[in-house]
C-alpha cells in the first residue's frame, strides 16, 4: 500500500507518553484518510458522555489521502474532537502544510489525548515525539508562536497553534498553520483545555508513490481542465468573495445586520472587484494548491496601516462586514487579522458581534455594559474593538466570547430571538430563507450551522450540480436526499484531503484514478460515496449517543418567522411545516429515526462498531 | 548566454508543487529534503521559491570555489557535481547560499531536467521561469536572501 504510511501517532499529554500503532488496508478501505481518519480517532477514542474540555476528550489530526502529493488543490488537512461549542462530533478543516509535513515524518494521522501539567507544545521531528514547556508562549499571538519555535527548531518545522482565545477555552477558537485556521466549532479552545500552544513538525522521510509518472500526467491534466475555466481566473483574482456582489443583487441571500437583511446596500467597498486592484499586493495558496484564491491583503496608510492578512474570505467579508453592516473593507481587514491573532474564527466572531449590534439597536444592551458604542453607524469603529475584547475576554467581550448561543443565556432579556445558530454554531454566509435545501443542511450538519458539511449552496445558488438540473432554491421538495448525498460526497472530499472549491472539476468519478495512481488500491465511485456515507454516520451516531437529538437541529426563529424584507428573494422565509417535510426526508434518505438516531440496520450495513 | 532558472517571488503562493513535482521526477518519490529547489515560507508576506541558480549570480560558485576534492564542476554556465569524485563531505551543501545543494549517497544539484525543467511545467503561477538570466533580478535575489533569518 503506497502513498500511506501506515502509521497512527498518539500522544498522551497526561502521561508524557507516546505511542505508534499502525493500520493496514482494511482501515484505509473503511475511512480513506484524512477527516475519516480523524472522525474515527474521536469516535472510538472519546467516551460517552465527556465533556469537550475534559482530558479525556480526543483532539485528531490527519493529512487527507491526497496530502503530500502533487494533486492540484489537494493539501486539506482535517481536525476532529468533540465541540465545545456544540457538543457534537466536530471536525475542522484547514489548508495547512502540517498534514504533509507529519506524513514526512512519518504518520498518517496524529491521536492527542490527556491534559499537560502546564503550558506546553508538541515537537515532533521524525520518530522523536517530546512535550515540550511553552511557558514563554503562552499569551503570544499566532505569528509570535510559529516565529518563535522555527528560530528554535529550524525554518523548515511547520507548526500549528492557537490564540490567546484558545487558551481562555473561547468556544470559538480557531487553531492556526501558516495564516490558515481550522476555524470551525471551537476546537482551538479543545487544544487550550489540555494546555497544548502549539504542535510543531519536521518530517523528512519520503512519501512513496505508486505510480510517479501517471501522477505527474493526471496533475498537468487536471491544471489544464482549472485554467480552462473561466474560475479559476476570478477566484485567482478576487479570491473567494468574487461573487459577493453577485449574492446580493442576483440571489438576495447575503446575511446583513444580523440577518435582519439579506442585500447589504453598502457593499460596494467589501466587494473584492473594489479592493483587489487597491489593497492585494500577491497572491497566496494553501499546500499544492494550483488555484490559489489566498490574497495578502495589506493596508499601507490610515488608521489601520500595517495591517497583512492572508484574506479577506468571502465568509468574513460576511460576518465582521455584512452581517455587523460594516462597509468599510480596511476595518474588516483588521477584525480579520485580530481574529487570526487572537485565535477566534472569523465567521462565529463577526456574526456574535453582529448579534450584539442588534442588541444595541433595540436597547437589550447599551453602552454601559458593552462599553463600546454597537451603533450601526459605528460599525467600522466597534468591529474591530469588540473582537479584540472577545479574544481577550475582557470586558463586554467575555460575555460574547463563547458564541451567540452562550451570549444570549448570559444577557437573557429575550436575548435567544436574535440568537442566529443551529446546535450552538452561527451559520456563514448564505440566508438559507432563500436556498431551503441549504437550510436543511445547516439543520443536518453534525457540527451546527455549516456551508460545507454539504456545500448545498452552489447546487441552490446555481441551479445545477454534478447530477442534478433545474433545482428550485426557494422549494423544500426533494431536498432530504439530496442533502444527505452531497454530505457523503463533502465526506470523501474532506478524507483525499481536497479542496472544497474544486469539488466542480473533479467531482467523485474522477478520484478512484488519482487514488489509484498515488496507492495502487482501486476504488469505484460507490465504494468512495460508501465511505462517506460511513463517515456521516459515525458523527451521527456519536451525536445521538450524547443526546444532540432532532429537537437541537431546529432553525432558529428568525429563519422560521422573519420573511427576507428585500431583494430579489424578498418575502421567502423556511415555514416550520417546510422544515419538518425535509427533516423527515432527509431521516428516511439516512436510514435513520425521525429523532436523527441512525439505526442499528444502518450502522451494522455499515460496519460501524 | 546560457538558460537558467529565474525566481519571481512577487508571483509564488507557497503552495510547493514545484518541490513534489522535482522530486517525483528525479526520485519517483515525494521528497521536500531531496527536492532540488526549496520554496521558502517565512512569513505572512513572503513565499520565495528558492531555485538553483548555478550561480551565475554572483559568479562566486560557492559549491565549486569549496569542495575539497574539487568534484563540482562547471561546464557551459552549469554546476554539476563528479559523481565518482564525490566523497560526500556535504561542504556544499552547507555552503550553498540557496539550499538547494543535496546529499544523499553523493551529493547532487539541479540538473535542470535536460533542459525541460519540471518545476516550471509545473508551477501555476510562473514563479518559475526557464529563461536567460538578468544581471538585475539577481541582484534582487540575493537581497532577498540576505534579508531572511537564517538558522
Amino acid at each position: 500500500m503506497k502513498g500511506y504510511t501506515g502509521k497512527i501517532l498518539k500522544v498522551d499529554l497526561t502521561t508524557g507518553k507516546s505511542s505508534v500503532r499502525t493500520f493496514d488496508e482494511e482501515y484505509v478501505r473503511k475511512y480513506l484518510g484524512g477527516q475519516g481518519f480523524a472522525v474515527e480517532l474521536v469516535y472510538h477514542g472519546v467516551p460517552k458522555g465527556t465533556d469537550a474540555f475534559d482530558p479525556k476528550n480526543v483532539l485528531a489530526m490527519a493529512g487527507g489521502a491526497f496530502d503530500g502529493f502533487p494533486v492540484g488543490t489537494g493539501g486539506k488537512v482535517a481536525w476532529a474532537a468533540k465541540s465545545p461549542a456544540t457538543g457534537t462530533l466536530a471536525e475542522s478543516i484547514m489548508g495547512g502544510s502540517i498534514g504533509p509535513e507529519l506524513k514526512h515524518a512519518g504518520y498518517d494521522a496524529l491521536e492527542i489525548v490527556g491534559k499537560a501539567e502546564g503550558p506546553s507544545y508538541i515537537f515532533i521531528e521524525d520518530d522523536k515525539a517530546e512535550i515540550n514547556d511553552a511557558g514563554d508562549l503562552w499569551g503570544q499571538d499566532t505569528r509570535v508562536v510559529p516565529e518563535t519555535l522555527k528560530k528554535r527548531h529550524g525554518w523548515d518545522v511547520k507548526v500549528a497553534c492557537i490564540g490567546v482565545a484558545g487558551e481562555k477555552l473561547s468556544k470559538i477558537a480557531s487553531i492556526d498553520c501558516d495564516d490558515r485556521q481550522a476555524g470551525r466549532a471551537g476546537l482551538g479552545a479543545v487544544m487550550g483545555s489540555k494546555n497544548l500552544k502549539a504542535i510543531v513538525i519536521r518530517g523528512t522521510r519520503d512519501l512513496t508513490v505508486h505510480e510517479p509518472k501517471k501522477l505527474l500526467n493526471l496533475a498537468l491534466q487536471y491544471q489544464k481542465i482549472y485554467e480552462a475555466a473561466g474560475s479559476w481566473v476570478e477566484d485567482t483574482k478576487y479570491g473567494t468573495g468574487e461573487f459577493l456582489g453577485w449574492v446580493n443583487k442576483d440571489r438576495g441571500v447575503f446575511p446583513t445586520r444580523n440577518w435582519q437583511e439579506s442585500v447589504f446596500n453598502e457593499r460596494d467597498k467589501i466587494d473584492p472587484y473594489y479592493w483587489a486592484t487597491r489593497y492585494v499586493t500577491k497572491n497566496k495558496a494553501c499546500f499544492a494548491c494550483t488555484k490559489p484564491c489566498g490574497k495578502l491583503f495589506e493596508v499601507k496608510e490610515g488608521k489601520f496601516k500595517g495591517v497583512a492578512i492572508d484574506g479577506i474570505e468571502y465568509e468574513t467579508l460576511y460576518s465582521l462586514g455584512g452581517a455587523c453592516g460594516n462597509p468599510d473593507v480596511e476595518s474588516v481587514a483588521r477584525a480579520n487579522e485580530l481574529c487570526d491573532l487572537l485565535g477566534m474564527d472569523t465567521i462565529s466572531a463577526g456574526v456574535t458581534v453582529g448579534f450584539a449590534m442588534e442588541l444595541f439597536q433595540r436597547g437589550i444592551v447599551t453602552e454601559k455594559e458593552t462599553g463600546v458604542n454597537l451603533a450601526w453607524a459605528d460599525a467600522p469603529d466597534a468591529v474591530p474593538k469588540m473582537i479584540e475584547l472577545m479574544g481577550n475576554r475582557k470586558g463586554f467581550g467575555d460575555v460574547l466570547a463563547d458564541g451567540v448561543k452562550v451570549a444570549a443565556i448570559r444577557i437573557g432579556k429575550g436575548a435567544e430571538r436574535y440568537a442566529i445558530h443551529t446546535k450552538g454554531m452561527e451559520p456563514p454566509a448564505y440566508d438559507v430563507r432563500g436556498m431551503k435545501g441549504h437550510g436543511l443542511a445547516y439543520m443536518t450538519s453534525t457540527r451546527g450551522a455549516c456551508h460545507l458539511r454539504a456545500g448545498f449552496y452552489a447546487p441552490e445558488l446555481v441551479g445545477k450540480f454534478w447530477k442534478w438540473e433545474g433545482i428550485d432554491r426557494f422549494s423544500a421538495v426533494g431536498k432530504g436526499p439530496m442533502v444527505a448525498t452531497m454530505e457523503n460526497f463533502m465526506c470523501v472530499y474532506d478524507s483525499v484531503g481536497l479542496c472544497k472549491f474544486s469539488r466542480g472539476f473533479y467531482l467523485i468519478a474522477k478520484l478512484p484514478e488519482v487514488i489509484e495512481a498515488i496507492t495502487g488500491l482501486k476504488f469505484t465511485e460507490d465504494e468512495l460515496l460508501k465511505i462517506g456515507e460511513r463517515i456521516h454516520n459515525m458523527k451521527g451516531n456519536f451525536n445521538a449517543r450524547e443526546g444532540v437529538l432532532r429537537k437541537d437541529w431546529l432553525l432558529p426563529q428568525r429563519i422560521l418567522e422573519d420573511p427576507i424584507p428585500e431583494g430579489v428573494s424578498k418575502g421567502h422565509k423556511i415555514s416550520v411545516e417546510e422544515m419538518n417535510t425535509m427533516l423527515d426526508d432527509y431521516m428516511k434518505a439516512r436510514g435513520w429515526t425521525s429523532d436523527g438516531v441512525p439505526t442499528p440496520e444502518k450502522l451494522n450495513e455499515l460496519g460501524i462498531d | 548566454m546560457v538558460k537558467m532558472l529565474v525566481p519571481y517571488p512577487e508571483n509564488c503562493t507557497g503552495c510547493r508543487f514545484c518541490e513534489m513535482a522535482c522530486s517525483i521526477a528525479h526520485e519517483g518519490n515525494v521528497s521536500h529534503v531531496n527536492a532540488r529547489l526549496q520554496v521558502h515560507r517565512r512569513n505572512v508576506k513572503l513565499d520565495f521559491p528558492s531555485v538553483c541558480t548555478h550561480c551565475v549570480s554572483c559568479g562566486e560558485d560557492c559549491c565549486v570555489l569549496h569542495c575539497p576534492v574539487e568534484a563540482i564542476k562547471k561546464k557551459d554556465g552549469i554546476v554539476y557535481v563528479d559523481q565518482e569524485e564525490c566523497t560526500a563531505c556535504g561542504t556544499c551543501v552547507d555552503v550553498c547560499p540557496f539550499d538547494v545543494m543535496r546529499l544523499e549517497d553523493k551529493a547532487f544539484n539541479c540538473d535542470l531536467c535536460g533542459g525541460d525543467p519540471t518545476c516550471v511545467k509545473f508551477c501555476p503561477m510562473k514563479a518559475i521561469v526557464y529563461e536567460e538570466p538578468k544581471p538585475e533580478k539577481y541582484e534582487e535575489i540575493n537581497r532577498l536572501l540576505s534579508q531572511e533569518e537564517r538558522t
